[in-house]
């Protein structure tokens, strides 16, 4: 019998990689029968060898996946998440158990009854006692747990045998994965449903040890709930109290604060899981596109025990399966390609989870062939995203995040792995959508790696507490970049304004301005003697937020809007503060549209891009205007302008054959554009040098332009008759005609020393 | 005598195979419905042929209707092997020509029991 117990092994393992690959394909094509009938086949033809082999358990656990299948194939159920992690865990199963059959030639004793149950379970969906969709939905997210805890205690008793006995046992036949998807994937319904569903599900199939109890993601979501209240009654008491002399009252109030606070963290433990329930989905996915477009790549999964809150983990799964899949497609190189740049022909990812900062990082890495920041910039341009001259002063590592524009990431070449219809930016906006972030670095040649930052839940968020028109809000952490204020003398002399919007400039960079109470119509505060600014951060965007007064950080209990409120971009949620107020929570993004940041000053280059091709299609844009010579006019785009100055003649000094200035204590190079330019000098009696700074990399390069006239905003039509290097074309602007510079390509062409220099 | 066993699974056709050799016959195996008819056109008709339900490119019951058409195999006795699962299609096979069907799995002596049914002698 051994040859053939040898054979079955072997065929055995065969039709699981089959079924598993299978399974995957399926997920992207579920309505391929043909797929669905190998499944099947796959199974069934392992059901029956085991019971010829005399192999029960085997046969048993086959057997009540093989029912499942049939229903399936003959369509009497359709295909769905749930129904698909349920299969791959079988096929986890059942791997396991042959894996026990060769070590120990025996069949193994773990308990697979509940994984049978739950197959027959989806095989029945009718038997359930509820009709109703809600109640449905919710016993089924609470019963897919049970053989999550059944197996975590299964897990251990497990761990000592493979090692020795599946010497090749792979990440992605982890325990806990069943655990994980079931309830990954129900978790929104159950929690809809919560409010209508019978709190106590049907008996589900036992499986609980003497440590774990089953517990309803209802029932969990009401203790966080309840949770959350309790905080906001231990805020108000800590308040109350705060003014009090009672000792006693005080200590029992610390008391109180210690224990809600442990109590808070305990409860929110409960939601929360590893992402190790994510990242088993990863070895299969890697093997199987790396199967696919015959790459060779060797997963490595880390912090696996990295906890995260369940309704975070579920919204990163696609966009981490995006990334994984875009990694291996279009990062890892084919094996001779990796062997002839002397790399080893088996490809490297990483992936790894880890907390910092309160919040959660995950990095994907991996050695392949990198980003060609230049090739993005073409593609860039070509889509018409940025102009050649933005290009130029583009950071390789603001070319990357270019990646994430939706005009760049849907051109991407469509592939069968990654290009699902779903792009880079669709990533980078579900990310964001749960108040995260996304970063991209790449060394060509070297690899790429993604950061992912997210925070911890988002049911209880740390925000710093503002005030504005006698209103309090907060500001989600994740959104604040930094606190700058600005007190007497400086409120006047660092605010600039340009084009009627209030700018300060952070370090070189330019920061529009918003008052807070002007985006929600609140009174004006009548102070001229500071000004706070919150910098803050969405979606590239920077942008200070000018609010009356800055309060602490605090931890905050996210309550959602009521539906009349839902409506206003401007606040995500609300919170209730220690003293019973509520406070609303500010929507960063929602407020930089409503203030229409993004078209006020881009600073950053995917906003730079979209300004960029506004202006080709002749729409508003704004610039600076100047003289020229004694009558011609000239203008450059505003968001080439680093800062405006009017410098006396006399501090004009030579140093070589070049015209220069201290400038903040440095020295500045001036290019005179009149001279450079072929325009006629200006005659002015104006003792002042009006020059333009032109700032790239922290270096600045002063343009002598004849005179400043204006900043205008129009609606901007550039006309051909190009007159030469660093001249656009003709425009008319306020009525006249003006000549559009290439401010970027004057540079190059003029003072190649100081473009070399970046 | 020559048995032809009919199935996707080396580890089924070779657990077939063995106890028909104990009942005494040439085995000779295909791992489709194809194949089969292949190996018909290779060996002749033989005594049984043992054939799975479910196979790819030509499932078991396509290959009854393509054999039974074919008078060279007349003489051929089909068992369909199945599971519990496709029993209800047993008529079907019945209908297109089979002439018995057995239970996986199956024992040495429920096939001698099958075979005796069908008039096959065992050696």
């Amino acid at each position: 019998m051994d040859e053939i117990l040898q054979e079955f092994l072997t065929e055995s393992g065969e039709n699981l990689d089959h079924v598993e690959r299978d399974l995957v394909a399926l997920e992207e094509s579920p309505d391929s029968r043909q797929l669905m009938a190998a499944i099947f086949r796959n199974i069934h033809t392992i059901k029956g060898s085991s019971g010829f082999l005399g192999l029960s358990k085997l046969e048993s656990v086959a057997h009540a996946g093989e029912n499942l299948l049939s229903s399936l194939r003959d369509g009497k159920l359709a295909l769905n998440a749930e129904i698909t992690t349920v299969l791959l865990t079988l096929v986890d199963a059942l791997r396991r158990m042959l894996q026990h059959l060769e070590a120990k030639g025996a069949e193994t004793d773990e308990d697979f009854s509940a994984l049978v149950a739950e197959l027959k379970r989806l095989n029945n969906p009718d038997a359930a006692p509820a009709d109703a969709a809600p109640a449905e939905k919710a016993p089924a997210a609470e019963k897919t747990e049970a053989p999550a805890k059944g197996e975590t205690a299964s897990a251990t008793e497990e761990k000592g045998a493979p090692a020795a006995s599946a010497p090749e046992k792979k990440p992605e036949t982890s325990t806990a994965k069943p655990a994980a998807q079931p309830e990954a994937t129900k978790s929104a319904p159950a929690r809809q449903g919560r409010e209508s569903a019978p709190q106590e599900p049907p008996p589900p199939p036992s499986l609980t040890t003497e440590t774990n109890v089953r517990v309803s993601v209802g029932l969990l979501d009401k203790l966080m709930n309840l949770v959350g209240e309790l905080v906001l009654a231990r805020n108000q008491i800590l308040q109350i109290t705060g003014g009090v002399d009672d000792t006693q009252m005080v200590a029992a109030s610390q008391r109180l604060n210690h224990v809600t606070t442990e109590l808070q963290e305990e409860v929110m433990k409960t939601r929360l899981q590893p992402i190790g329930n994510v990242f088993t989905k990863f070895p299969r996915v890697v093997r199987d596109v790396a199967r696919e477009l015959g790459k060779k790549v060797r997963l490595e999964l880390e912090g696996k025990d990295t906890e995260l809150d369940r309704t975070i983990l579920e919204a990163i799964k696609d966009p981490l399966t995006h990334i994984v899949r875009n990694a291996v497609d279009h990062g890892i190189e084919l094996p001779e390609v990796r062997r002839e740049s002397g790399k080893n022909e088996e490809g490297h990812l990483l992936m790894k989870a880890f907390h910092e900062g309160g919040q959660v990082i995950i990095e994907i890495s991996d050695d392949g062939k990198g980003i060609n920041a230049e090739k993005v910039k073409q593609k860039a341009i070509d889509n018409g995203l940025i102009t050649a001259d933005q290009a130029a002063r583009m950071a390789d590592r603001d070319a990357f995040q270019l990646i994430f524009h939706p005009g760049l990431s849907t051109a991407e070449k469509v592939t069968n792995i990654s290009g699902r219809g779903v792009g880079m930016d669709v990533v980078k906006t579900n990310i964001e959508k749960i108040g995260g972030t996304v970063e991209i670095n790449s060394e060509l040649g070297k690899g790429t790696t993604l950061r992912i930052k997210i925070p911890l839940t988002l049911a209880i968020i740390p925000a710093i507490m503002v005030e504005s028109g006698s209103q309090r809000f907060a500001i989600p952490q994740v959104n604040l970049q930094e606190l700058v204020r600005l007190d007497g003398e400086e409120v006047k002399t660092s605010i600039e304004t340009i084009l009627g919007t209030p700018v300060y400039r952070l370090r070189g960079r330019l920061l529009p301005l918003v008052r807070l109470s002007e985006v929600l119509d609140l009174p004006e505060r009548d102070d001229d003697q500071s000004l706070n600014i919150v910098v803050v951060q969405a979606e590239n965007r920077h942008f200070g937020l000018v609010v009356d007064r800055v309060f602490d950080t605090q931890e905050i209990v996210v309550k959602p809007l009521g539906d009349h409120l839902k409506s206003v971009a401007a606040f995500a949620g609300a919170t209730i503060m220690g003293d019973g107020r509520v406070a609303l929570i500010l929507d960063v993004i929602g407020i930089a549209e409503k203030a229409r940041i993004s078209s006020k000053i881009a600073d950053v280059a995917a906003e730079d891009a979209v300004e960029t091709r506004a202006a080709v299609s002749g729409d508003r844009r704004r610039l600076l205007v100047f003289g020229m010579g004694d009558s011609n006019r000239a203008a450059i785009d505003l968001s080439t302008v680093g800062r405006l100055e009017k410098l006396p003649r006399s501090m004009v000094e030579h140093a070589g054959n070049r015209e220069v200035v201290q400038y903040r204590d440095d020295v500045m190079d001036l290019l005179r554009l009149e001279d450079v330019l072929g325009y006629p000098p200006t005659h002015d009696d104006d003792e002042l040098l009006h020059v333009v700074v032109y700032t790239v990399n922290g270096k600045n390069l002063g343009l002598v332009v004849g005179r400043i006239l204006d900043i205008v905003e129009e609606e901007v039509r550039i006309q051909g008759g190009q007159r030469g290097n660093g001249i656009i074309g003709r425009a008319v602007i306020q009525g006249r005609v003006t000549e559009m510079l290439d401010v970027d390509g004057i540079v190059r062409q003029f003072d190649p020393e100081f473009a070399g220099h970046n | 005598m020559k048995a032809l066993v009919v199935d996707d699974s080396k580890t089924t056709r070779m657990i077939i195979g063995r106890i028909l050799r104990e009942c005494g016959f040439e085995i000779h195996e295909a791992g489709n419905g194809q194949e089969a008819l292949d190996k018909l056109e290779e060996i002749g008709c033989p005594e049984i042929a043992l054939v799975d339900w479910n196979m790819p490119e030509m499932t078991g019951i396509e290959f009854v209707k393509a054999a039974r058409e074919d008078s060279r195999y007349d003489d051929m006795k089909i068992m369909m092997v199945t599971t519990e699962s496709e029993v209800e299609q047993v008529q079907a096979a019945l209908e297109a020509g089979a002439n018995e069907y057995a239970m996986k799995p199956f024992t040495k002596d429920v096939i001698e029991e099958k075979l005796a049914l069908l008039g096959v002698s065992v050696g």
